[in-house]
Parts: structure tokens; C-alpha cells; sequence
């Protein structure tokens, strides 16, 4: 094969992804319509994750205007945005909750669009860079949480990187020592210190949002050049316009969850879900209090983490990584019906280490639930 | 005199007439009850005049009417300073567009022909007044500010001493002429109501906001091709006018929600200086802590041994904390030949402290998830969820002279012993692991 | 939220943690007073009747307790605070003004209110301590009362910790008016701005119906 015709090839490849031709007012605007059927309620997660992703950079660019990223001032600022500025309580709520939202919105997204097949060709480039924003999403919130500097979130993040380190064991000769390396590479000292702080700080200000901003740019460019993808095996029974049809139903999806948003922010403090030593300034040389644990969006690794052994997690999310990377050409063949399936099962173990990952640990390990 | 008149008389009267007249007419000749459309004369000059001037004016109006009607609950609405920024704001916005608009509709009718061909003398009487009502009422709102609120005290009580027949003008005697010329002219124009177009407002033509649009157009072959284009844009002209309505709606319920909020955000919080005592106490505090923290490292940059305290205040059951030479905590125990156990407190699993209470197994507990490690070797449990042992720490005892009585060495071995040298009289301290690390 | 992971709730977690400052820095303050002791037996009741586990800082300006010499413990004291700590001590009866530094304002309140003679015999009983304090006193205006507070073992003085429903149902209902306002501001900027892309494209429609006609002539 020639250099010409692998150039051939390979310029085909993108300008199918990417049919810049439907560029026009014309395809985007009046041409284009939503497949109306069972799921269709899918099509409006994304929408929900973008909302929420705005919600983040508002309230985020707000907190910076009073946060301080270092280790003696992080926590006291945080308390001072919450007691003392007006609206900071509402605004830092906001970012909190904005984030499990997010968070939720993204998985169920994911779940969705897998269980439509919306990764069909020539959807493969919207459904990888997907899978990229879901992970920098899952970076927004690991970095995220280590800002305030609390008890919970120094420790947590302490166990975090710890695990990274727990590679090393598997790893022969040498190399036994790289994850050491890459964790304190990481954390920028021996411990989570000052080095680590400023890092996550760069990190989730302005390293995350930069990458995140590109990915999601190719991700809805295709996805407005492609359109809807058709979600159901059977043909759509009744299609309706993209404009203004269905943009109006996604921003009256975003009006309802803006209100639940502002309504949980004004109402439930997030903290008040975890006993309030865990959000005392993090002491060095104090004692840690009880019930460290990482975000809810993390139990789905964290509990199993602690029932089985490290390696077969190691080996299990790895697959799940590739699994996800490589859906398209994996799937190709597989069947709406068969990957609803799927879904519904990746869904029932998210939900059931979510919300009963911790009996599930005391019933294998004992304890007091 | 000519207050009581203009004040008291002109009242009644325009009342009178307005009533009467109204009645009248509308016996007599309601076919006439009409705002008499020219759109067919000159149609573009008249949507940049009567659309910003209906707009305008059905605000303020509704404002000056809710004020009137509502006296009590706009004056303990006006209390909060937000809302009557935000009401003073609206109302000017209206009542400029409002005078915006009839200046526009004051030059058409002045310079179209066609609309002056249909012009009366009463058109021009009502275009003057309601021009110069407008003006007025724009200059109140400029130059003698929160009249939403200095209203409820003068020109409301006022208004309902009219109504209730009990006219008492001394309400406003003392308010500035520019606001007294402003209510003369709202009795002027009502007074001029019944004789001409004005009528058309007690039609409350608030449908023409949902109704389907009616559009006057000429009888022909050509204009009639395009009239469902022409019911298409009015259409969706309706639809622009509803959505501003309710973005309108929202932008201000929003705004006077936020926007002070996010002012007051931005301004920072103004701080007692009792709490400011607190805070910078509290920022002290966090600091001091840093600072020790750096000195702990500093002291295991300088030196090779740090003290732990006395051998006389260890204990075999309950650990004395410690930071080690790798800045973690570290237990100190008195192990049972009398001389020191020192071990580290970081779990070897995930790096949480672990306790310092020995239980009767001779074990301490790591709380995070649950690991019992044996202090004399350092072993955790089976099954535990640490699987390397705690590290023994190297130590060396020193006498009061400074001379090193017994020390654990990097092997692990013990060296030397008190000599009968009473603990008291004994400094523990611990060493800086040898570079190949062997404990 | 429950323990989680077998977490013990310590009930002597106040006076474990010795100072590592105090003995890195080999400073001889005059720590370990022995009358100081912190009172573990309400902090273990009070963990044990809710399943959510506290800390010193419920009544103490440190959390762990005012055994050490770190902010708020007894070996950092200066003089006047010495004093202040000592008449604290010495309010044997409810009413002695209290400002004890090594308390936070919740603590000298229970000082204050309640007087040390009865603090001490409480500690023979710690689970009649939420009955014995001001039911209606709500420090920090959650709209949860101290003593229910102290019953669910959330902080006293820190109005975004509590049950999360009680705090939720108390906080809509203070804000109902904001909440009702935020809701009609929804609902007409959603109404709005779905008639403005519905006239947009009625509009649209139309200038490309005029395009196509003028194909057509």
C-alpha cells in the first residue's frame, strides 16, 4: 500500500466522521429531527451534563475569587466563602452539588448512548472522545475534592494515591518501584502536602478545564454534524424537529434542573451528610477521624477495593477501560437489545455499590453496618 | 385657589366628564370606540412608535395603578431597598421607551400625509398631553428619585381622599412642581377620554397580546398571495413579543434575586472588627501550625537524633506519639526489658494513623480498615488488610551526662543497656534510619 | 450517615493524642494539668445513641480534646487565659459568666447554663445531658435545637451540620418565598424563551417560504 493511498484512506476516515459538508444552517438548523421512541429520554442527559458543566465554571470562577491554594489558608478560605461573603454558602453549595450532578448526568449519559448504540459508525470519534470527558470528569471531581483542605478530603486523597502505589507489587524487577515514583511524582513530595495542594489546584482550574474544553468541542461538533443517532432497532415511529422542537424540551430539562439545583443548594448543605469532624481544617498531627471514605461517584471502585485483592481490581478496571475505549469496534455487531442488556447491568452495579456498597462490605467482612 | 381648582376641582370634574362622557358615547356612538388604526397608511414608522409606547406605558401604568389600588402592600413591598431599585429601574426603562415612542408617533403623524390626511385637532390635543404627561413623569423618576416609595405617603393617600370623596390637596401640596404638573396632566388626560381615540384604552385591549394576530392589508390579487406570509410573521412576531414578556419577567425576578447577591459577592463581606479578630486569630492559628510543621522538618534536616521524652514516661500499653524521621507519626512503647520499642504509626496498607492503645493481645488497631499490628514485631493480623509490617524505629538512650547508654542499631540489635541508671534520669531519643534501612 | 468500615467511635479520642510539637520541639511547657480532663463519657454516649461519630470539638476548642499543647489545649495557654480557665473551673453553680479557652462558645454555654456540679453528676448519667439543656436554645439557628442536636450527634454550632432532612424541611420552609420566586423565574424565563425560538422559527420559515415563492416567480 502506498504512502498516497494510506493518506487516501485516512482523509476519508475523518471526513466521514466529521461530514463538514452538513456544516450549514440548512442540515444543523431546519433539516435536522429527533427520532421520537421508548428511550428517548436519553437524549437529554448529555444536554443535563452540559448544563451542569456550565453551572461548574460559573460557580467555580466565583470560589477562586476567594479560595487560596495553600495548606495553611485552604480551609480557613473555604470558611470564609461559606460564613462570610455573601452567597458563598449558596455558591459553594452549588459547586458541590453542581458536581455529583454532573457526575450522575455523565454516567447515566454514557449508560444511555451504550445501551442505543450510539457509538455506531460513524459515531465512533463522539463516543471515544465521550469516554475522555467521562474520565477528565472523574479528575474534576478527585482534584476537586482535595481543595478544601478538610479532614476528609487530605485523607481520602491520601488512600487515593496510595492505591497507585499498591501497582508496584505486580510489577517485576525494577519496576516495582514506578508507581512509587509516578504517585510521588503525583503528589510532588513524600506526602499530600503544600506540593500537592498546588498541583491539584493547576490541575483542576486549569489544566482539566483546557482538556476538557477541546475534547467536548470535537465531541459536539460531531455530534451536531451526525444528529441523533437512531437509538432503537425498529424504525422511529414518529421523528420530530430538532428546532425548536426538542431545544425547547432540552432547555425546559435544564430550567428543572436548574431549580433542583438551587433548591438542594439553598436547602441541604452537602456536608451534612458526613459527621462534621471530617470537615475540621486537615491537622497533620492530629488524629484522623472515623469514616474516611471517598465521593459517592467512587464507591463503584472503592468497595470493591476493599473486599477483593488489589490485582484482581487492577486487572478488572483496566478491562473496563479498554472495554469502554474500544465499544465501537467491540460492539460493532452486538445488538441494540443485547447492549441494553449490558447497560442495565452496568447500571444495577453502579447503583447497587453506590447506594448498598457499604452493607455489602460489612456482609463479606462483618462488622456494624 | 388655583391649587384647590387644579388639585380639588379638576379632579371632579375630569371624573364627571370621564364617566358621563364615556357613557355617552358609548350609548351614542359606539361604533366610534376605536383607536382608529392607520397601520394601513404608514406601516414601519408606526411599529418603532406604537409598540415601545404601548409597551412602555402598560408598565408604568400598571405600576401606578397596583400603587394605587394596593396601597399597603406596595408600601411594605417598597421597604426593601433591592426591589425598589429594581422598581425605580423598570419604571424609568418603561417610561422612557413609552416617551420614546410617542415622540416617534408624534413625527409621523407630523410628517406622514397620509396619516395627517386622517389627523383631527383632538389627535393633536392627545398626542401633546400624553407627550407632555410622559416627559413629566420621566423627569419625576430622574429628578426626584423613589417616588415608588415617597408616593405611598403623598400621592396615594391623596388619589383615595379623591375617591372617597374627603379631598384633602394639603397631601400634596408641598411635593415639587414638576410631580404636581404630573398629576394635573393625569387628570387632563383623563378629562379628555371620552372626546377622542383614548377611549380605546378602557377596552382593555390586553387580548391583543394572546388573540391571533388581525392583520389589515389592501384588497388585491398580489398583497393577498402573501398573506399567509404576512399571518406567518405576525405570528411569530406574537411569539417574540410573549417570549420577551416572559424573559422580561424572568430577567427581573432573577435580577432581584441576584444581582445584589452577586454584587454583594463580588464587594466582599463587610466585617466586624470583632470578627475580623477572629478570623485573623484563626488564620494565625493555621499558619503557626504550618510553620511547626516546617520547624519538625527542619529539626530532622539538622539532626540525626530527636528527643522523645523521658523513659520514664513511656508506657507499655499506651504509645506515646511521635513524628519520625519520614515526617509520620510514630509510637513510642516502653518495651519489656525496660529499654524503648519505638514503631511507626503509618499503616503500611493505605497510610492512616494507627492507634496507640494496646489491647490484650499486645496489639494496636489501625481505625481506617481495621489492621492489628503486634508491637513487638511489627506484624499485622492475618486476613488484615495490611500485609507488610510495621517498621521498628532505631533509638538510642542518653543519660543526663549526654553519654549514650543503649541504642538499637540498624540491624537490630541492641547495644548496651541503662546500667542501673534510673529512667528518670534517661532521654529517648530516635535515630535517622542508616541508609540501607534495615529494621 | 453511619460509622463506616467498622470505624470505632472513640470514646477516648480526647486526651490520646499526645503533642508531637510539645516533644519535637523539647519546649517545657507546663502541660497535663490533672484536673483538666475532658469528659469522653458524653462524647461515647452521645456517638453510641446516634451512630455518627463526634469528636472533642463538640464542646472544645480542639478536637482532640485539652490535653496537649496545641491551639486550644492547656499546654498553650498564656496567663490570662490560665485565669479565664481556672474561673471556668471554678463555676460550681449555673449563671458564673464562663469563657473558658480551651471551650468553644457551646461548651462554656453547658458551663454557664448548667454549672460544673451538675455537668459532673450528669457524667454519671451522659444520656440525660440533651434533657437537661434549654430545649428551645438553638446556637447555631438551623432550626435544630442544641439538645436534639446532641441527641444526633451533629454539631451545635455549625448550622450546615444535621440531619440532612430536618435541615432540608427547615431551610425550604425558611426560604419558601426565594424557592416559590426561583420557581416562577424558572418557569416564565423557560415559557419566554420557548416562544422566542418558536417565533424564531415561524420566521425563519417564512423568510424561506418568501425565498421559494420568489423561486417560483
Amino acid at each position: 500500500m502506498s504512502l498516497v493511498s494510506v493518506v487516501k484512506r485516512a482523509v476519508e476516515y475523518v471526513a466521514e466522521r466529521f461530514p463538514v459538508e452538513k456544516l450549514n444552517y440548512h442540515a444543523m438548523v431546519e433539516k435536522k429531527e429527533v427520532p421520537v421512541h421508548r428511550l428517548s429520554w436519553g437524549y437529554y442527559l448529555g444536554g443535563a451534563a452540559l448544563f451542569f458543566l456550565c453551572v461548574q465554571i460559573v460557580t467555580g470562577l466565583m470560589l477562586l475569587f476567594y479560595y487560596q491554594p495553600t495548606v495553611s489558608d485552604a480551609h480557613a478560605s473555604v470558611e470564609f466563602i461559606s460564613e462570610h461573603v455573601h452567597g458563598g454558602a449558596l455558591i459553594r453549595n452549588m459547586h458541590a452539588w453542581g458536581s455529583s450532578m454532573m457526575i450522575a448526568c455523565v454516567i447515566a449519559h454514557l449508560l444511555t448512548a451504550f445501551a442505543m448504540k450510539a457509538f455506531e459508525k460513524p459515531r465512533e470519534i463522539t463516543w471515544v472522545t465521550g469516554v475522555g470527558l467521562l474520565f477528565l470528569t472523574f479528575g474534576f471531581g478527585f482534584t476537586g475534592y482535595l481543595l478544601p483542605w478538610h479532614q476528609i478530603a487530605v485523607n481520602a486523597t491520601k488512600i487515593g494515591l496510595q492505591s497507585i502505589e499498591q501497582v508496584g507489587q505486580y510489577l517485576p524487577g525494577q519496576m516495582a518501584q514506578w508507581p512509587r515514583a509516578i504517585r510521588e511524582t503525583i503528589q510532588g513530595e513524600a506526602t499530600v502536602g503544600q506540593a500537592t495542594l498546588s498541583r491539584f489546584y493547576a490541575i483542576h482550574v486549569i489544566v482539566l478545564p483546557f482538556a476538557l474544553a477541546g475534547l467536548l468541542g470535537i465531541h459536539l461538533l460531531a455530534v451536531q454534524l451526525h444528529g441523533m443517532s437512531r437509538g432503537v432497532d425498529e424504525p422511529a415511529r414518529r421523528r420530530e424537529k430538532f428546532f425548536p422542537i426538542f431545544i425547547i424540551k432540552d432547555f425546559s430539562v435544564w430550567g428543572v434542573a436548574f431549580f433542583v439545583l438551587f433548591v438542594l443548594a439553598l436547602c441541604l448543605p452537602f456536608e451534612s451528610f458526613y459527621s462534621y469532624p471530617l470537615f475540621e481544617a486537615y491537622d497533620p498531627n492530629g488524629s484522623t477521624p472515623d469514616g474516611i471514605k471517598p465521593e459517592w461517584y467512587f464507591y463503584f471502585v472503592y468497595y470493591p477495593l476493599e473486599l477483593l485483592p488489589f490485582g484482581v481490581i487492577l486487572v478488572a478496571s483496566g478491562l473496563a477501560a479498554v472495554l469502554l475505549l474500544l465499544a465501537p469496534w467491540i460492539f460493532r455487531g452486538t445488538s441494540r437489545k443485547t447492549l441494553r442488556i449490558l447497560a442495565f447491568a452496568g447500571a444495577a452495579y453502579f447503583l447497587g455499590m453506590t447506594l448498598f456498597g457499604e452493607r455489602i462490605y460489612h456482609f463479606f467482612k462483618g462488622g456494624a453496618p | 385657589m388655583i391649587d384647590s381648582f387644579l388639585l380639588v376641582g379638576l379632579p371632579y370634574l375630569a371624573i364627571t366628564v370621564c364617566v358621563v362622557g364615556t357613557f355617552w358615547r358609548w350609548k351614542t356612538q359606539a361604533f366610534t370606540w376605536s383607536s382608529l388604526s392607520s397601520q394601513f397608511l404608514e406601516a414601519r414608522q408606526l411599529r418603532w412608535g406604537s409598540m415601545p409606547w404601548h409597551l412602555g406605558i402598560l408598565l408604568v401604568l400598571l405600576g401606578h395603578l397596583v400603587a394605587l389600588a394596593l396601597p399597603r402592600v406596595w408600601g411594605s413591598l417598597m421597604t426593601y431597598p433591592t426591589l425598589l431599585v429594581i422598581t425605580e429601574t423598570v419604571g424609568l426603562g418603561a417610561g422612557a421607551m413609552a416617551l420614546v415612542g410617542i415622540v416617534v408617533l408624534a413625527f409621523r403623524r407630523l410628517t406622514s400625509g397620509r396619516v395627517q390626511a386622517v389627523t383631527t385637532t383632538m389627535d393633536l390635543v392627545v398626542l401633546a398631553l400624553l407627550f407632555f404627561q410622559s416627559l413629566l413623569g420621566v423627569l419625576t423618576a430622574l429628578l426626584h428619585r423613589w417616588g415608588a416609595a415617597w408616593s405611598t405617603a403623598t400621592v396615594v393617600p391623596y388619589f383615595w381622599s379623591i375617591l372617597l370623596l374627603r379631598p384633602d390637596p394639603s397631601l400634596v401640596a408641598d411635593l415639587p412642581p414638576i410631580v404636581k404638573a404630573h398629576l394635573v396632566g393625569a387628570w387632563l388626560v383623563l378629562l379628555a377620554v371620552p372626546f377622542s381615540r383614548l377611549v380605546h384604552v378602557l377596552a382593555l385591549p390586553l387580548s391583543y397580546l394572546w388573540r391571533a394576530p388581525q392583520i389589515v392589508i389592501w384588497s388585491g390579487s398580489r398583497r393577498a398571495r402573501m398573506q399567509a406570509k404576512d399571518l406567518a410573521v405576525a405570528e411569530s412576531r406574537r411569539e417574540f413579543l410573549k417570549g420577551a414578556a416572559g424573559v422580561a419577567v424572568a430577567g427581573t425576578l432573577l435580577s432581584a434575586g441576584v444581582l445584589d447577591k452577586l454584587v454583594r459577592f463580588f464587594q466582599g463581606p463587610k466585617i466586624s472588627g470583632e470578627m475580623e479578630t477572629v478570623l485573623l486569630a484563626k488564620r494565625l492559628r493555621h499558619l503557626q501550625m504550618t510553620a511547626e510543621e516546617q520547624a519538625l522538618q527542619l529539626e530532622r534536616q539538622k539532626n540525626d537524633r530527636i528527643l522523645i521524652g523521658r523513659l520514664s514516661e513511656l508506657s507499655a500499653t499506651k504509645g506515646k506519639y511521635f513524628i519520625d524521621f519520614h515526617m509520620a507519626p510514630a509510637l513510642a512503647f516502653l518495651g519489656a526489658n525496660g529499654l524503648p520499642l519505638l514503631i511507626s504509626a503509618k499503616c503500611t496498607h493505605l497510610g492512616c494513623t494507627v492507634g496507640g492503645d494496646v489491647d490484650a493481645q499486645g496489639q494496636i488497631l489501625c481505625p481506617c480498615h481495621i489492621s492489628y499490628f503486634k508491637i513487638t514485631t511489627g506484624e499485622p493480623n492475618p486476613g488484615a488488610p495490611a500485609k507488610t509490617p510495621l517498621p521498628h524505629l532505631e533509638w538510642a538512650v542518653v543519660d543526663a551526662a549526654g553519654k549514650t547508654l543503649a541504642q538499637r542499631t540498624a540491624g537490630g540489635a541492641i547495644e548496651g543497656s541503662l546500667a542501673g541508671v534510673p529512667p528518670e534520669a534517661c532521654q529517648v531519643y530516635v535515630c535517622r534510619p542508616s541508609p540501607e534501612g534495615a529494621s | 450517615m453511619n460509622r463506616l468500615l467498622g470505624f470505632r467511635a472513640r470514646a477516648d479520642g480526647s486526651a490520646r493524642r499526645a503533642p508531637f510539637a510539645f516533644a519535637a520541639l523539647g519546649v517545657a511547657f507546663f502541660a497535663f494539668a490533672p484536673a483538666a480532663r475532658a469528659y469522653p463519657e458524653f462524647q461515647a454516649q452521645i456517638a453510641k445513641g446516634a451512630g455518627r461519630p463526634v469528636n472533642c470539638a463538640l464542646c472544645h476548642a480542639n478536637p482532640d480534646g485539652p490535653d496537649g499543647a496545641s491551639y486550644g489545649q492547656i499546654g498553650r495557654l498564656n496567663p490570662e487565659e490560665m485565669e479565664r480557665l481556672n474561673r471556668a473551673r471554678k463555676a460550681i453553680e449555673p449563671g458564673a459568666e464562663v469563657n473558658s479557652p480551651i471551650l468553644n462558645e457551646f461548651g462554656n454555654e453547658l458551663v454557664r447554663s448548667l454549672g460544673m456540679r451538675r455537668l459532673l453528676e450528669l457524667k454519671l448519667n451522659p444520656a440525660a445531658l440533651p434533657d437537661a439543656i434549654d430545649p428551645k436554645s438553638d446556637m447555631d439557628r438551623d432550626g435544630i435545637p442544641d439538645a436534639e442536636e446532641l441527641r444526633d450527634a451533629t454539631h451545635p454550632l455549625k448550622k450546615e451540620d444535621g440531619r440532612p432532612w430536618r435541615l432540608f424541611t427547615h431551610n425550604v420552609r425558611k426560604n419558601l418565598w426565594t424557592i416559590f420566586l426561583a420557581a416562577v423565574a424558572t418557569a416564565a424565563g423557560l415559557y419566554g424563551l420557548a416562544q422566542l425560538l418558536q417565533g424564531f422559527a415561524r420566521a425563519a420559515r417564512a423568510a424561506h417560504g418568501e425565498e421559494d415563492s420568489s423561486d417560483r416567480e
